[in-house]
């Protein structure tokens, strides 16, 4: 039992603690829209927003780069002989069955597309974040170079279907981004029938 | 004595252009700030009526503006409008006019031959802006003898000065209603937050008020050593 | 010998050994004895440096989404109201924020007018505050050219001219000042860095100092007397005083919280007031050719501005507002009184501090308005009511009949 001369220490402790703790809610929620200022504004979500691309006049061999969100993305016509070409470097390759995630489901084959015929990606080289050149002539890197890309920055190669070889600097095979066909002639790069919401750069 | 007879016979014309209208006060538009379905309902008589000749800039990714069909890709951005009658963009009109002029504003538009559109309006005397209202009111027209019946320092109202020759789609009502839902979308399109600003804002005040609760307890306790000395 | 154990005591004692941190909690804090009577108007002091906080947040945040050039600035303030994440809310807590820095600025001097807070050994202190009220009002001015309205524009085309007064040099330093020949994107662009950084800076160092000065002579009380240091009561903390932390950092937490609620309920509900705080024509872009109907400064700008406009001569006019603010200055010269506090003071001093708050309110009231007869005749009865609160202080304070001081603090 306190008296009136003694401090109520049981009290002020619980004050303490009570306000402290309400003002810490209050300091944590007020936080809330100092944070979400930071996330992308409405414009640029609409620049980020998926994109529609028209492959009809693509040729075979035929490389067409599109930027979605800042990056390039490519989509190249592969001919027979190029896919052909794809199960024989399997054993040069660093992942040739795609298991690290780099690409949807629906990629996760030889070809790593949708439709073998077509080749989307995106070029950005996983050592760095240089953009490979498309180098498809047979024996141009080297004698046996059976066509794919290589990255001036740093020697990085990778085959047709974007697999990276071993004994280069990078570490993962190009990334394939969430895409659909709308129709024969116009994929959706950056929606897949999964949906489309990627926060991720 | 016949000079006297013509000059009254001449002041009982009406003539819009050589009279001196006196000003008019505001009229008090009737809406209900973040009424959603009034601001649902005022976009599309914007999207059919207004955007035709007026943009609205800043609302190109409101959500709300789009679905009503207010969308950036339908408006003018880009027209060439002749030197001196360029349609002002709308978005923060409520906010640089006010509610209840816009309101006026719409509702004061009278026939007057003298102006190229035909119209003119008791707020903006010599508008270049066509009366885009009349197929919903109805042409109104300045009336004549409003001088006689009123006193000196009267409040002068947009319907003490104009008559309605012939009503429109509506009915005064209803256009009335229309004009307010337009309005009120138009007080959306200058501050479309408003709604979430009061809905957060209950919340802040009442947790300022247990805090404060709080606070104040934690202080009288620790004061308790201080009225004691 | 100390323990290398790895511990939150260890730190500080690791710390403490290294900087003066505990000492400066001692005698900062703990250990800053003040006088026990403070009332009501000893809140704004803490209350401005939570409203300095609170505007260098926001503006940090929104910095990082506006862009000051000609073209953009006013587009980008719309993106931060619409597009970006709880934008709007940062913005209007920055604008509100403004108003409500000098509404509790103005308490806070007027707290130091009635209590002699001004006085040796204080006049310093009182120097360095004005100098921080001056560099506000820069910071102000500076700020509200940035949405680039149609007042953004023409108030700085009317404040820049007013060097155009300054004989000989005097139109040279206007285009000096703007960079161009008259209000542009150039203005703008030199006006960002001087709100976002350098006048930011100079508000701090003079914060610090203000404080220091403070804490070197002691905390003024409403009674105005004199602390006896060396007479100690038996918490051996001298009489009539009690330590700063806890006390009043737990009385001026409640005050704030207050002041939160009532500066949340206006950026909630009423951010414009009525066009006060947001003026409605500077929802307008700023247009070169066309001049609004009716300019003025912002609302904590018109009391100066209606003494400009009240002498209709525009040098005397000029002279007459830069006076006003100076002879603020030179009040600890002015007041011959012998006592510091007005509750001891004479009849006069309360009559004039009347007289002044009246005046000064009533120019301010004035200057919001449009110009009228009625109201210009109002504004020079105000202006003399102004100078003559610090024209005629040096006779009024030495002559008047003071009331005996208390020998101890009174509530």
């Amino acid at each position: 039992m306190t008296t009136k001369d003694e401090v109520d220490k049981e009290r002020r402790c619980f004050l303490r603690r009570a306000t402290t703790t309400v003002g810490g809610i209050g300091l944590a929620v007020g936080a809330v829209p100092f944070v979400s200022y930071w996330l992308p504004s409405a414009d640029t979500e609409a620049e980020g927003q998926p994109i529609e691309v028209d492959i009809s006049k693509l040729k075979p061999t035929e490389q067409l780069t599109v930027m979605w969100r800042g990056k390039p993305i490519w989509i190249i016509r592969r001919t027979q002989a190029m896919l052909d070409s794809l199960p024989r470097l399997n054993s040069l390759l660093r992942d040739p069955l795609s298991e690290v995630d780099q690409q949807p489901s629906y990629a996760q084959n030889i070809d790593r597309a949708i439709k073998p015929e077509f080749f989307v990606a995106v070029g950005v080289c996983t050592h760095l974040g240089c953009i490979p050149t498309y180098r498809p002539d047979v024996g141009s890197i080297s004698p046996d170079w059976l066509g794919g890309f290589y990255c001036p920055c740093h020697g990085s190669l990778y085959d047709l279907a974007g697999r990276v070889f071993k004994g280069v600097p990078a570490p993962k095979n190009l990334v394939i981004p969430p895409y659909m066909y709308l129709t024969d002639a116009l994929i959706r790069i950056g929606e897949d029938k999964e949906g489309s919401e990627v926060i991720e750069s | 004595m016949k000079k006297w007879l013509v000059i009254l016979f001449i002041l009982w014309i009406p003539l819009p252009a050589l009279a001196d209208l006196p000003a008019i006060e505001l009229e008090a538009a009737p809406i209900k700030r973040g009424d959603v379905e009034s601001i649902k309902r005022g976009a599309k008589v914007f999207a059919g009526t207004c955007m035709a000749c007026h943009t609205l800039k800043y609302l190109r990714y409101d959500k709300l503006a789009r679905r009503a069909g207010v969308t950036y890709e339908k408006m003018p951005i880009n027209v060439k409008w002749p030197q001196g009658s360029v349609p002002p963009d709308l978005s923060l009109e409520a906010d640089a006019r006010g509610v209840d002029w816009i309101y006026t504003y719409l509702h004061s538009f009278y026939l007057d031959p003298s102006r190229p559109t035909g119209f003119n309006n008791l707020l903006v005397p010599n508008t270049m802006m066509p009366d885009m209202v009349m197929s919903l009111q109805g042409p109104q027209a300045l009336s004549s003898d409003y001088r006689l019946s009123r006193t000196l320092n009267h409040e002068w109202r947009w319907y003490d000065l104009l008559v309605l020759q012939q009503q429109g789609r509506m009915s005064p009502q209803e256009f009335d209603a229309t004009i307010a839902d337009l309005v009120n979308f138009l007080d959306y399109a200058a501050e479309p937050y408003y709604m979430e600003s009061v809905h957060i804002g209950a919340r802040v005040l009442a947790y300022l008020l247990v805090l404060f609760i709080l606070m104040y307890l934690l202080k009288r306790e620790y004061w308790k050593d201080v009225k004691k000395k | 010998m100390r323990t290398h154990r790895l511990s939150l005591r260890n730190a500080g004692i690791w710390i403490n050994d290294r900087f003066p941190l505990r000492d400066f909690w001692r005698h900062h804090m703990t250990h800053y004895f003040a006088p026990r009577n403070f009332n009501f108007w000893y809140y704004f002091g803490s209350f401005s440096l939570l409203v300095l906080v609170n505007q260098i947040v926001t503006g940090i945040w929104l910095a990082m989404d506006y862009t000051p050039t000609a073209g953009e600035a006013f587009s980008s303030i719309q993106h931060i109201m619409r597009d970006v994440h709880y934008g709007w809310l940062l913005r209007l807590m920055h604008s509100t924020g403004a108003s409500a820095f000098f509404v509790v600025i103005y308490l806070h001097m007027y707290r130091g007018l009635i209590y002699g807070s001004y006085k040796s050994p204080r006049e310093l202190l009182w120097l360095i505050g004005m100098l921080l009220y001056v560099t506000l009002l820069l910071e102000a001015f500076t700020g509200y050219v940035l949405p680039w309205g149609q007042m953004s524009y023409w108030g700085a085309e009317v404040i820049t001219s007013f060097a155009s007064a300054i004989p000989y040099v005097g139109k040279f330093l206007v285009v000096w000042l703007r960079g161009d020949y008259s209000i542009s994107g150039v203005t703008l662009h030199r006006f960002f860095s001087l709100h976002v950084i350098a006048v930011p800076l100079v508000i701090l160092v003079l914060v610090f100092l203000h404080l220091v000065a403070l804490h070197f002579v002691g905390s003024n009380n409403p009674d105005g007397i004199d602390i006896n240091k060396a007479k100690k009561d038996k918490d051996s903390m001298p009489v009539g005083t009690i330590p700063f932390q806890p006390y009043y950092v737990l009385k001026d937490m409640v005050g704030i919280v207050v002041f939160l609620a009532i500066f949340f309920y206006i950026v909630f509900y009423m951010p414009k007031m009525a066009g006060i705080f947001l003026e409605a024509e500077n929802f307008v872009p700023a247009n070169a050719m066309q001049t609004p109907d009716h300019i003025a400064p912002v609302w904590y700008m018109t009391p100066f501005y209606a003494i400009l406009r009240a002498i209709p001569n525009k040098m005397m006019g000029l002279s007459a507002m830069a006076a006003a603010i100076a002879l603020m200055f030179v009040l600890p010269w002015l007041d011959r009184s012998k006592v510091r506090s007005i509750r001891y003071k004479g009849v006069w001093s309360k009559v004039a501090v009347s007289v002044f708050v009246v005046s000064f309110i009533g120019l301010g009231y004035v200057g919001i308005q449009p110009v009228s007869p009625v109201r210009s005749v109002m504004a020079q009865i105000f202006t003399v009511g102004y100078f003559a609160f610090f024209l005629l202080m040096p006779i009024y304070t030495a002559r008047e009949k003071t009331k005996p001081l208390p020998g101890h603090l009174t509530p």
